[in-house]
């Protein structure tokens, strides 16, 4: 029987992924990681509630279970480089370098040196022999963007058992079988940041100075900002404008165009047709590809549908303009269902 | 269902729910309200408070009715000034252990049955020591203190302390949550100064509990507002809690002595019957507590395996099991990191009838059984 070792978060998703290996005749183990488990105050982090879950559909699948304990790396590999990228202005996602440096990485190898033949997670997801990633069965579901960074040894001994399936699928199976954590409240985001909401956890994190929000065609003063790292290009929310209502709010919104870190000031727009916002092409840093192609389709944000584009070295064209994402976000490249690979957005 | 969690949580008993009833309906009054009708739930209130004063031979005005026995232990805590230290039990909980640490303070060794090291408790009190902490009967074991012995200590050292001019007071606390089902408690054969009382525990509503203080102790409000309970618990009376907590108490109190016997007889039968342990509790432990040790065992897998048979131990404390961290209580008799891990809490109640307890004994045998073999295969 081929050993695996399947990730279990106490979410339904890899609690069905350890059922239909079970039921596939693995030799299952299941191995809560622990990533983080610092309590900020207001803000709490589940993750004994996460773990009971996850052993408790262990327990009744009646496989081994262990709980491996990344928190040290998961601190200096994934959140310092996210307060890292923040302080620089950018839009880091964790859950990418959580994926490159703590699940496909450190778990894998662990795994590999416990005489695992495979690790396996719930994510939406497929592998196609040898090693390539393939988008999952559920374009809505498909978390192929968070996963583009990891490699071609981890991809080649990766089972991802419900990358096939629709979630209504997943669901309806974790209640069949009498799995508990088929009704749980689906998690968002990165664990350790919760329901909080990054704004929030960033402030235990950053000293921040309040600065001004200026009018990025006229430089005038239009309020006051809590802390330049906050705003997201392209965000339109959360802006504390100032003046009277005919100056400054004639009904349209404002949108982040522009940061200035040094200065610390925000620079707003009504404009929507303003250059900082749209683009025709991305230059992308950390590029990782996994094959060639210069006729590709990419993905911009989670969920958000594909686009068509050519990729050149480290520079994405589009034939239309495309609403320009944040600094630090990812780029991810797909030919057909294949994914590449992709890069950060510079 | 076969619960064996009464030490987490009691069923409210049906009537306790029924004298609590007119309290949220007819007589919803504000008791600080001044027509009739109000003043009629005051005084209704003050003698549910008076009965469970008398269940621990205290009068209505010793005692602080709080939401729950984690405030009434936060709120003993306020009679330490902000250089006084204290002294607890290793084996506390965190609301005693948690509240303490914002003081100096020491931890009382225990020997392995859990019982108070009396010679620690001794080199460890100080002219700065101004409270010590001891739980009548412990969470996890059940383990009953001799809290009266503790007392004789104490006085000998106030006596020495004004016998030299040293004029810190020393005050005992004690939470005694788990004890009011099978000790008679009286504040005054405990020598006491402070005493928390919870009402979940017997059958009574969760959230309501209360402290008792006597007369020469200065506590200093946690919660401030219009004055309630002599100034040192402001916000309108939860008049229905009481009522059912002292519903629940005076129960408590008549059966005091079946029940000792009845969870003595159901002890035996688990201990009789239930295959390859260790007992863990074997002395002073309140009768209705039978912690067992399945030495190489995962005791949180059979809780969950006992779930699916719908029989609902513990491993220790809820809190403690929720977050994850070995018990402190088990560490503290000396258990090693397995005995920890193997080590389940059963603890009796009125839900209980014999014939659960002897289906218990067979399921929970079944368990362990399967789990060797699956560990074994």
């Amino acid at each position: 029987m081929p050993k695996v070792f399947v990730g279990m978060s106490g979410g339904v998703d890899s609690s069905v992924a350890a059922m239909l290996l079970v039921e596939q005749g693995y030799d299952v183990t299941g191995v809560y990681m622990k990533n983080w488990s610092k309590d900020l105050p207001g803000m709490k982090c589940p993750w004994a509630e996460d773990l009971a879950d996850a052993k408790r559909v262990a327990v009744k699948l009646g496989i081994d279970f262990e709980v491996w304990d990344f928190e040290k790396e998961y601190h200096e590999k994934v959140v310092e480089y996210m307060l890292k990228e923040f302080k620089k202005g950018n839009t880091p996602n964790p859950d990418v370098m959580c994926n490159q440096e703590i699940k496909f990485k450190l778990f894998f190898e662990k795994a590999m040196e416990k005489g695992a033949d495979f690790i396996a997670t719930g994510h939406y997801a497929r592998v196609a022999s040898p090693s390539r990633l393939l988008r999952a069965v559920d374009e809505n579901k498909d978390q192929t963007y968070f996963l583009y960074r990891i490699s071609e040894e981890a991809i080649a001994h990766t089972l991802f058992p419900v990358g096939g399936m629709l979630k209504p699928e997943v669901k309806k199976l974790a209640k069949e079988h009498g799995l508990h954590n088929a009704y749980k409240k689906e998690s968002m985001g990165v664990c350790f940041v919760g329901e909080v909401g990054m704004k929030d956890f960033l402030k235990e994190y950053i000293d921040i100075e309040p600065g001004e929000i200026r009018e990025v065609e006229t430089e005038k003063k239009l309020g006051v900002h809590e802390g330049a790292v906050f705003y997201t290009i392209g965000q339109r929310h959360g802006l504390y404008l100032s003046g009277t209502a005919g100056e400054v709010n004639d009904g349209l919104p404002y949108y982040v165009v522009a940061k200035d870190l040094e200065k610390n000031i925000v620079y707003v727009s009504k404009n929507l047709n303003d250059s900082h916002i749209w683009t025709k092409e991305l230059k992308l840093k950390d590029v990782l590809m996994r094959g060639e192609a210069k006729d590709v389709l990419v993905r911009l944000r989670h969920r958000a549908p594909l686009v068509e584009a050519t990729f050149d070295k480290d520079t994405l064209h589009f034939e239309n303009e495309i609403k320009r994402p944040a600094a630090g976000q990812s780029a991810v490249i797909y030919d057909g269902e294949i994914c590449l690979g992709g890069g950060i957005i510079a | 269902m076969i619960y064996l969690d009464h030490a987490a949580a009691t069923p409210v008993s049906r009537k306790v729910l029924e004298a609590m009833k007119p309290y949220f309906l007819n007589d919803f009054f504000n008791p600080s309200s001044a027509y009739l009708p109000a003043k009629k739930v005051a005084s209704e209130y003050e003698e549910a408070k008076g009965k469970i004063a008398h269940a621990i031979g205290a009068k209505a005005n010793d005692l602080i009715m709080t939401a729950g026995a984690t405030e009434a232990n936060n709120l003993a805590f306020t009679a330490v000034s902000p250089d006084g230290e204290v002294l607890y039990l290793k084996t506390e909980h965190d609301s005693v252990r948690n509240p303490a640490k914002r003081f100096a303070y020491q931890e009382i060794e225990v020997d392995k049955n859990g019982r108070i090291l009396m010679d620690d408790l001794k080199a460890k009190i100080s002219d700065k020591t101004e409270l010590i902490s001891v739980a009548l009967a412990n969470n996890e074991l059940g383990t009953i203190q001799p809290l009266a012995e503790i007392a004789t200590l104490i006085r000998e050292v106030c006596f020495d302390r004004l016998s030299r001019g040293v004029k810190t007071p020393l005050y005992l606390h004690s939470d005694a949550s788990q004890a009011m089902n099978l000790l008679d408690i009286n504040v005054a054969r405990l020598g006491v100064d402070l005493l928390t009382l919870n009402a979940a525990k017997v059958y009574g509503p969760k959230g309501v509990g209360a402290l008792y203080v006597s007369h020469d102790v200065r506590l200093t409000p946690l919660t401030l507002g219009g004055g309630q309970e002599n100034g040192l618990r402001s916000g309108t009376q939860n008049v229905p809690g009481v009522i059912g907590f002292a519903e629940a108490l005076v129960n408590a109190k008549e059966h005091l002595n079946g029940n000792r016997k009845k969870y003595a007889e159901f002890r035996k039968i688990l201990l009789d019957g239930i295959k390859d342990y260790e007992l863990i509790n074997k002395k002073h432990s309140l009768d209705n507590f039978v912690v067992l040790c399945f030495d190489g065992l995962d005791a949180e897998r059979l809780v969950y395996l006992l779930e699916d048979r719908e029989v609902y131990v513990s491993t220790g404390a809820a809190c403690a099991a929720s977050k994850g961290v070995r018990s402190h209580v088990l560490t503290a008799i000396g258990l090693s990191d397995s005995e920890t891990n193997g080590s389940l809490r059963l603890t009796l109640g009125e839900t209980n009838t014999k014939e659960q307890i002897l289906e218990a004994v067979e399921i929970i045998n079944e368990v362990v059984a399967g789990e060797k073999a699956r560990i074994h295969a």
